[in-house]
């Protein structure tokens, strides 16, 4: 099973940082991925610093297993100071530990229940109390729970549950009952809606409840989903040694997901060895990249290093939504689960040409950085196979 | 008769070496030539690889004639030559 997981978040209004802090990271080796969400107590740059460090601690102890999931979360819950003013701990949080096989273990301290659906409805796990040996009015909720296909938990902070607290429509805010309503709804809709969509939803949704649409504290909405993974291939570069050529087109052509050919001389390459002609786009140049080439059975062909180039800058700065060659290669990319690419190391050495602008970067480079952003920014699980 | 096909390379080297602005092709050769010329990107006419120490990117292939250091005018002129030997 692929765990496709998202997080959105807005900020309480006026205020420059957000309270609540996400944080997620996959383990290929170990087939898992961990994710914790915090919020802390108040709002701004304070909040801030105390989500994020209960946040990344809580990662930490948790990620090499030197510390068990539950005795990690009891070691926070137990040193959180109280806060002064308020007489309540200094943040709160969930963290999920999940393997590819959707044995998951989830423990929350302070957050709103997360939410666990399956087939339209919600389920009840059931969950283990721990209180805090030190606080009174502190505990753990542990779960241990088992996953199927099609299964999508979500999780907030109380942003979500408590929005439009006091205003006329929802005196005691959406609360739970009120997400459930507005996550299955939006699911009856679109059985198929990808966790970065759907937690844009649940943001956007709690926003427009907030009395002028002002956010009243910092909102967080994380969702997991369960399914098929989206798998795709990219070849870019040919081979270093030309011999190859034939088998390594055959394995693009054997491949059984969606296909990209970021190249053209690539481009070719393929269309030699597997005798598919090349069709242009009308236009030469859309933006200030080539425009894509057509080949029967592969989804994309552009150009390569200026693509993949634009493609790696605008994913680095969240700029998703452009018209050219590289906004065609980031939805590619985007809409896949598990990325493979494939990358002939063979140099072209014309773009070493001192007349060429320093921009031309070298492919292995480029695709170490884009598999790397893909990784930490996007939770995609990538692969590179240098040929 | 057979129409001539004119190939512009937008391969990397040649799109920064200057076919990014053979654009203007795509609009002028038809309203020119009508349906005589085919113009056309192709994603690597792969000149660069072999011609790369005297760098004469950008490329355009007019029928079976390269053309090195293509620019509009260039392209042009190769096309009216060989539509002036075919009359």
């Amino acid at each position: 099973m692929f765990i496709d997981i998202d997080c959105n978040q807005v900020k309480k209004y006026n205020q420059n940082a957000f309270g609540d802090y996400f944080i997620s990271k996959r383990y290929p080796d170990e087939a898992k991925l961990i994710a914790v969400l915090s919020d802390g107590l108040g709002s701004g740059i304070k909040a801030n610093i105390l989500s994020c460090m209960t946040a990344t601690m809580l990662l930490k102890f948790v990620e090499k297993q030197e510390i068990p999931i539950r005795q990690a979360a009891e070691i926070v819950m137990n040193s959180l100071p109280v806060c002064k003013v308020r007489k309540i701990s200094y943040s709160t949080f969930s963290i999920i530990d999940v393997n590819d096989e959707g044995d998951a273990k989830i423990i929350e301290e302070g957050n709103p229940e997360f939410l666990w659906i399956r087939n339209g409805e919600i389920m009840t796990p059931p969950y283990e109390t721990i209180p805090s040996k030190t606080f009174k009015n502190r505990c753990l909720k542990s779960y241990k729970i088992k996953l199927e296909l099609g299964d999508r938990l979500i999780f907030c902070s109380d942003g979500v549950t408590q929005c439009g607290l006091g205003n006329g429509r929802l005196k005691l805010g959406l609360r739970r009952e009120g997400l459930i309503h507005l996550v299955l709804a939006k699911l009856n809709e679109e059985p198929e809606i990808s966790s970065s969509e759907l937690s844009a939803y649940i943001i956007r949704q709690a926003k427009n409840i907030e009395t002028e649409r002002l956010p009243k504290d910092d909102i967080s909405a994380c969702v997991l989903y369960f399914r098929e993974p989206r798998t795709s291939l990219i070849f870019t570069g040919p081979p270093f040694n030309q011999k190859k050529d034939n088998e390594y087109a055959k394995i693009f052509q054997d491949f059984k997901g969606k296909k990209a050919i970021c190249g053209g001389t690539t481009a070719n390459l393929i269309s030699r060895e597997l005798n598919l002609p090349i069709t242009m786009d009308k236009e030469i140049s859309i933006g200030k990249l080539p425009s894509c080439s057509y080949m029967e059975g592969v989804d994309l062909v552009t150009e390569g290093i200026l693509t993949l180039t634009e493609t790696l800058e605008c994913l680095e700065e969240g700029n998703l939504d452009i018209d050219n060659a590289a906004g065609k290669l980031i939805k590619f990319l985007l809409d896949s689960d598990c990325i493979n690419f494939m990358v002939g190391a063979k140099l072209n050495q014309a773009h070493y040409n001192p007349a060429l602008p320093v921009e031309i970067e070298i492919r292995k480079n480029i695709i170490k950085k884009m598999a790397a952003v893909l990784q930490d920014k996007y939770f995609k699980k990538v692969s590179v196979q240098y040929i | 008769m057979e129409k001539i096909s004119v190939k512009v390379c937008l391969g990397t080297t040649c799109f920064v070496m200057g076919s990014a602005n053979l654009q203007e092709l795509i609009d002028i050769v038809p309203a020119k030539y009508g349906d005589k010329v085919d113009v056309s990107g192709v994603p690597c006419l792969g000149l660069c690889a072999t011609d790369w120490e005297f760098s004469k990117a950008p490329y355009v292939k007019v029928d079976n004639e390269v053309i090195k250091e293509a620019n509009v005018e260039k392209v042009l002129a190769a096309i009216d030559e060989k539509l002036a030997k075919r009359q």
